[in-house]
């Protein structure tokens, strides 16, 4: 395509992209402002630009060359040498120069009493971050230390400190905040989260309900992410019920998401879901372990775990999983119960270890008496089991009423 | 000084004081002073209070005066020759400009920082208009404001004045020496300026000169003589009449009128003294002393003062050294001129001059600086030589009073009067080392039979005074020697500048076995000048110590009394004390303060030792041996500075700098760095892998191998080694960390271990990849940190015996199943349970807590000492029961400890009674407990878990 491009017309098209931009800029058109800063999209626009661009060779004259232009030169200069390397997939540059030219940006957003170009903002800082991550992706690939999205990080670290003050642009505030959530989830560097939410949780001047609903669901996924981290099952569901609440329906991926730890919080509180929200959302990796959490399965629950170890570790439920075996237990007593009472309803609250050891090798997992012991009384002292263990007789006396208390959305071991 | 002040009628206009004043510098040949004792007697204070008058109105003033006086002055001398420079000094500045230029230039070539002269440049440019008024302003403006008024104070008046030019130039020097890279952390001083503002400042050098020229070209000739035999006496009139407020007049006078007498009858014999004096100082410049500050200008002085009795052959020297320094700067020879018009001058002026040859210090400077004129101008600082050279005037003459000072500041004041009174009827050096010596006997003897401060030295007659001539050959040299000592102590100081010069002065005792008489003396100064400033609570009477012994104080002392004259000689004594308090406190900051200041300024230092000494870098590194503290910083920064020039220490490849180590030494004891390695010290690496089979094979304990392992971990980081043996070492101390549950230590292991293994090295990955999933498990409790340590697992890891166990434990621990816990525990590979251990208790904690509530009615204490893993895996091979009945004790004892209730059932077997116990449980406080919280810093206990 570059081929055939004439002079005359690469210059038609850079001036064209210039003088959208300014106008833009002057008009405070955010709509057109935003398609002409959003570089991943790979609009055609854009991609003929990038074109002469490499043809004119010296794009930055056509800027110095007119008053329009010149004003916004810090933020041109290096927008249209990013344009360029992103279109010659030199994504390390790309990234470095529209870090620049966001700089530019961002410093001449603050100074602008409005928050008009909000919009763009938002841009800039999604495309900082794609573009990091893309930079990144391929800097990896060559060997090289891939250390964009975390420039990318600061970057929008700064960002941050330019919204998150009072007035109108504090609205924009969260959605950096998400898109650094983003870059720091990536990053493995969470713990950089905390000061972010510290600023948005203890900002009592603005209510967290004026931001923008996307925004909000966003920060409840990720946070009610960090509480699962921190094992604070009952807040992770909160935050984690909220963003689904909120989350826009068409939004399936999204949805997805969020019941991808929804569900193994729900579990761990005892809830489980129906088959048809695993199907529908395709996460039928949870449905072993539904099952398994149903028929008191233990190895069933671990051969899902083990199935889908590297998965489940990635996405750091692996431990909320495993947790679930002490259900699995307690459905597997309860059973044992069950059918006790069918034969022997005098003695059936007795479990015998015996038995429950029985069982375990009908389930082909092995353990003595100890093990099981251990496991009983962990049960017991988990309230998962109300009875006492009798040592003497290797005997489970269990309560007469409501021996197996369910969790109904109580942590265990409350 | 106040009382100085006083002396002068009120309404004596300052601009009248300096007129007498300038006409007596002028004059010098005659000295029309010696009429007027009084006037005399407050010379050297008025010389101060000129040299205050502050950028305005007093230095323009002054400056037209000179201007007055100077052309009459040139006519009545036969300083011909010099007329051309002085018309330089008093033609335009813009002409000075474009002589200088080149100068600049090749200065900025040679490194020089231009940090000094920014200073004067705004200066100049705030008062273009007055040229005489532009080094003091500028020297104002800049952080060094007290210099200024130093220069400005050199054209009113005399000798004092002219000190204080020195001194300006003087610390001009040292400024500019400092690399520009430096320019930064001198950012008090403006950084900012631009190397084209050195310019400026030069040609008020210049013009300075110039005008030195004038006055010096009367006095020439006589003067080198007559100044030589004089000075010593005007001098240490000076210092008393300024140590000596109470009784300023008289002494001084009597200074003065001797003076006057011998500049018009020059004796003869003074001058020979000098002479040979010199000649010995020559002859001492072998080497040895290297001083930080320029020897150049110092040779410049030398010069003069060593031919002044054939004054004609020093502008020949000037030139040899010239032309040879021409080479690299063309502009070199103006300005050497100057300079050496300046000492002429100087000689003149600064009566305390004539000792300065006399000081080893500074004689090896001067010997250097000459060796650099007469060889090669070596790096050529002809500015600096002219520069420089007053300093030394100004150190003598502040080495001077601080002699006399601090002599006597720790004596009533009587005495001190009573030396005063001594010494100020001296003529010449001779004299005066003569008196100083029978006083120093006097005191000594008063002090031994303890009639010191009882005896009435007011009323004490004065000894006869000693016979100069046959002294003076011998004594001369003394003397000046100790005033020479002082001087390098006293040079202007920055508060960046080390005081390394202090130390210098202090070491330089040792080494001059010249310092005879006041050796003692010295050697207290500037602990005593410190405890006298402080204790001094008569201002007035110490003013003028204080600034004697520091320059800083000086300055600030100056400056203030600079004001006077603008104040309408009003100057209050709170002013005063203002002054002396402000620079007191730099005079009182704690030896550690000294020592960092001393350490962050080091670095310029280095700079400017590169500049300055770069011809003799080597010696001065020899030298410096003694005076620092052996660093082997020294070594490799002078020499990376050697080739490098300018660059500052930032910029310093480090890579062509580390370090080789060529120790033989197998054992060596771990020392933390504090400067750079020094190679020597530093094992090979061959040595290392010796060392490290020493310490596997040692018997010795813990703390030794730790050591040792420092040690090495140390020498292979400096000579940054990292390979199979970096990993081994590592590996060893991690283990042997463990062993001993050195937790700190085993955690720098493992993390560099990380990293080491990451860098591909082999080694024992999968066992401290198991250690490592076990600390953060059992640890760290960091969930996050767990998962991506899990999921970055590889599957060949996940086959690890290892790793595998790591993992089991892990799952006990997050379901909390002690059973499978201790049985791991008692199965664990490698050293897997060194940390597994330190969980125990907890679990143990837990699991009875879980016991408590779950079972009842009892639970035997067996069956828990055997779940909870007391028993040990001993026990299993053989004598099974005893083995088990010592973990039942043991167990029962934890119970006990921890709350449980214990109780024996009918077959005597004890129980655990459980609902009795579960709430009684609790975690005992540690008992070995520390404040800090971590038990194992407690050095005795560590030392008793410590496998000896």
């Amino acid at each position: 395509m570059a081929a055939y491009l004439s002079m005359g017309e690469a210059h038609r098209r850079i001036n064209d992209y210039l003088n959208r931009f300014a106008d833009s800029v002057m008009s405070q058109d955010v709509g057109s402002l935003k398609s002409l800063l959003t570089l991943t999209a790979d609009s055609p626009f854009l991609l003929a630009v990038a074109d002469s661009i490499s043809l004119v060779q010296d794009g930055n004259r056509l800027i110095k060359q007119s008053e329009k232009y010149s004003q916004l030169a810090e933020i041109l200069v290096p927008l249209l040498r990013a344009i360029q390397c992103y279109r010659v997939n030199n994504l390390a540059d790309a990234y470095h120069a529209f870090e620049k030219a966001a700089n530019a940006f961002v410093q001449e957003f603050r100074n602008w009493d409005s928050a008009w170009a909000l919009d763009a903002i938002y841009v800039v800082a999604y495309e900082i971050r794609v573009l990091a991550e893309r930079a990144d992706t391929k800097l990896s690939s060559e060997g090289k230390s891939p250390e964009k999205l975390k420039a990318a990080g600061s970057f929008l670290m700064k960002v941050f400190g330019v919204l998150a003050g009072k007035g109108p642009k504090r609205v924009g505030a969260l959605y950096v905040t998400c898109q650094l959530f983003k870059i720091y989830f990536k990053l493995g560097t969470v713990h950089l989260c905390r000061s972010v939410i510290r600023s948005i949780e203890t900002a009592r001047i603005f209510d967290f309900e004026e931001f923008p609903n996307r925004d909000k669901v966003t920060y409840m996924y990720y946070t009610g992410r960090l509480e699962v981290f921190n094992e604070n099952f009952p807040a992770a569901d909160h935050k984690l019920s909220y963003a689904l609440k909120h989350c826009n329906l068409r939004k399936e991926a999204n949805i997805r998401m969020i019941l991808k730890y929804l569900i193994p919080v729900k579990l761990s509180l005892g809830i489980l879901p129906r088959d048809w929200l695993l199907e529908k959302y395709n996460l039928v990796e949870y449905s072993k372990v539904i099952q398994a959490l149903q028929r008191g399965d233990l190895r069933l629950l671990r051969n899902a775990l083990e199935e889908n170890e590297d998965r489940f570790l990635r996405s750091g439920v692996y431990l909320v999983l495993e947790k679930l075996e002490l259900q699995v237990y307690q459905r597997l007593l309860k059973k044992i119960y069950a059918i006790q009472k069918l034969k022997e309803p005098g003695k059936a609250h007795q479990l015998k270890l015996e038995v429950i050891i029985k069982a375990l090798k009908w389930l082909e997992i092995d353990m003595d008496l100890d093990e099981v012991e251990c496991i009983v009384a962990i049960l017991i002292h988990r309230n998962l089991v109300k009875g006492y263990f009798a040592h003497k007789s290797k005997v489970v006396v269990l309560s007469k009423q409501d021996p197996f208390p369910k969790l109904t959305g109580k942590p265990m071991g409350s | 000084m106040n009382q100085r002040e006083k002396l002068f009628p009120p309404g004596t206009s300052p601009l009248e004081d300096r007129h007498v004043l300038e006409v007596r510098h002028d004059q010098s040949t005659s000295y029309p002073y010696s009429g007027t004792p009084t006037e005399a007697s407050s010379w050297p204070t008025y010389g101060v209070d000129n040299s205050h008058t502050q950028n305005g109105f007093p230095s323009n003033s002054t400056y037209g005066y000179e201007q007055h006086v100077l052309p009459p002055q040139k006519d009545s001398v036969n300083g011909a020759t010099e007329a051309s420079s002085l018309s330089l000094g008093s033609t335009s500045i813009g002409q000075d400009y474009n002589g200088y230029m080149t100068y600049q230039n090749s200065t900025d070539s040679s490194g020089y920082g231009n940090t000094g002269y920014t200073g004067y440049y705004s200066g100049y440019q705030q008062q273009p208009q007055n040229s005489y008024a532009q080094p003091v302003a500028a020297y104002q403006s800049t952080n060094y404001q007290s210099p200024a008024g130093y220069s400005n104070s050199n054209y009113s008046n005399q000798t004092s004045q002219w000190n204080g030019t020195t001194y300006s130039s003087y610390t001009q020097y040292p400024y500019s020496n400092y690399p520009p890279a430096s320019t930064s952390a001198y950012s008090s001083s403006n950084a900012s300026v631009s190397s084209a503002h050195y310019q400026p400042q030069y040609n008020q050098w210049a013009e300075h000169y110039a005008q030195a020229e004038v006055s010096c070209a009367p006095g020439t000739e006589k003067l080198s003589v007559t100044a030589a035999s004089l000075v010593e006496s005007v001098n240490s009139g000076i210092s008393h009449g300024t140590m000596i407020s109470n009784q300023p007049t008289a002494p001084v006078a009597a200074t003065w009128k001797p003076d006057t007498g011998s500049l018009e009858v020059p004796p003869p014999q003074p001058s020979g003294t000098v002479g040979i004096g010199y000649d010995a100082y020559w002859k001492q410049t072998t080497s040895g002393y290297l001083n930080h500050h320029t020897p150049s200008g110092q040779s410049n002085y030398l010069q003069p003062s060593g031919a002044k009795a054939a004054y004609s052959n020093y502008p020949e020297e000037q030139k040899s050294a010239y032309n040879q320094s021409n080479m690299q700067y063309p502009q070199v020879p103006q300005s050497h001129q100057l300079s050496g018009q300046i000492n002429t001058s100087a000689t003149i002026q600064s009566v305390s001059r004539v000792q300065i040859p006399t000081n080893p210090r500074i004689v090896s400077n001067l010997a250097l600086g000459l060796t650099k004129t007469e060889k090669a101008a070596p790096e050529g600082k002809p500015a600096y030589m002219s520069v420089s050279f007053p300093k030394t005037n100004e150190k003598t003459l502040m080495g001077d009073a601080t002699n006399s000072t601090l002599k006597h500041g720790a004596f009533p004041k009587s005495l001190r009067g009573y030396v005063e009174r001594a010494l100020a009827r001296c003529k010449g050096d001779a004299q005066i080392a003569a008196s100083q010596a029978v006083m120093k006997e006097i005191i000594t003897n008063a002090t031994a039979d303890g009639t010191l401060h009882t005896r009435d030295w007011d009323a004490e007659p004065l000894f006869p005074l000693p016979d100069v001539d046959n002294l003076s050959k011998e004594s001369l040299t003394p003397i000046s020697l100790r005033l020479f000592k002082k001087s390098p102590t006293r040079r202007t100081k920055s508060r960046w500048e080390p005081l390394a010069e202090e130390k210098l002065a202090g070491e330089s005792i040792p080494k001059n076995n010249n310092a005879i008489r006041y050796g003692g003396w010295k050697q207290a100064t500037a602990r005593d000048q410190k405890a006298l400033v402080d204790s001094s609570e008569d201002k007035e009477d110490m003013v003028q110590a204080p600034s004697i012994s520091n320059g800083e104080h000086k300055f600030a002392n100056f400056q203030k009394r600079f004001k006077k004259p603008r104040l309408s000689v009003n100057i209050t004594a709170t002013e005063n004390e203002d002054a002396s308090s402000d620079s007191d406190k730099d005079v009182n900051l704690t030896a550690e303060e000294r020592k960092k200041r001393e350490s962050r300024s080091k670095r310029f230092d280095k700079g400017r030792g590169n500049h300055v000494e770069k011809g003799y870098v080597k010696p001065k590194v020899a030298g410096s041996a003694n005076l620092y503290p052996r660093r082997a910083t020294a070594q490799v920064l002078s020499k990376a500075l050697d080739d490098s020039g300018s660059r500052a220490v930032e910029d310093i490849d480090w890579d062509a700098l580390t370090v080789r180590g060529t120790s033989q030494e197998i054992e060596k004891r771990y020392l933390r760095l504090t400067s750079a390695p020094d190679p020597a010290t530093v094992r090979p690496e061959e040595v290392l892998e010796k060392a490290v089979l020493m310490v596997q094979n040692s018997q010795k304990n813990y703390l030794y191998k730790c050591d040792q392992l420092k040690s090495i971990r140390q020498d292979l980081t400096v000579q940054r080694i990292r390979n199979h043996l970096t990993v081994k070492v590592y590996e060893i101390h991690a283990r042997l960390a463990l062993e001993v549950r050195d937790l700190a230590e085993y955690n720098q292991c493992q993390s560099q271990l990380k990293t080491l293994y990451a860098e591909g090295i082999e080694g024992c990955h999968m066992e401290f990849t198991a250690y490592g999933l076990l600390s953060v498990i059992l640890h760290s409790h960091n969930i996050r940190d767990l998962l991506s340590l899990m999921s970055r697992l590889s599957s060949d890891a996940k086959q690890n015996d290892a790793v595998r166990h790591a993992l089991a434990v892990r799952r006990a621990v997050t379901s909390g199943n002690y059973v499978m816990f201790f049985r791991l525990y008692k199965t664990a590979p490698n050293m897997n349970s060194c940390i597994m251990d330190q969980y125990a208790d907890k679990m143990r904690y837990r699991a009875v807590t879980c016991i408590c509530k779950s079972h009842r009615p009892t639970v035997p204490v067996s069956y828990i000492a055997q779940v909870l893993g007391f028993t040990h895996t001993v026990a299993a091979t053989d004598g099974n029961d005893e083995k088990e009945s010592d973990g039942l004790e043991e167990c029962a004892g934890w119970l006990k400890a921890h709350g449980a209730c214990l109780i024996s059932d009918n077959s005597g077997e004890t129980q655990l009674d459980s609902k009795a116990s579960a709430s009684t449980l609790y975690v005992p406080e540690p008992e070995d407990a520390v404040a800090h919280g971590d038990a194992s810093l407690a050095v005795d206990d560590f030392l008793a878990r410590a496998p000896s």
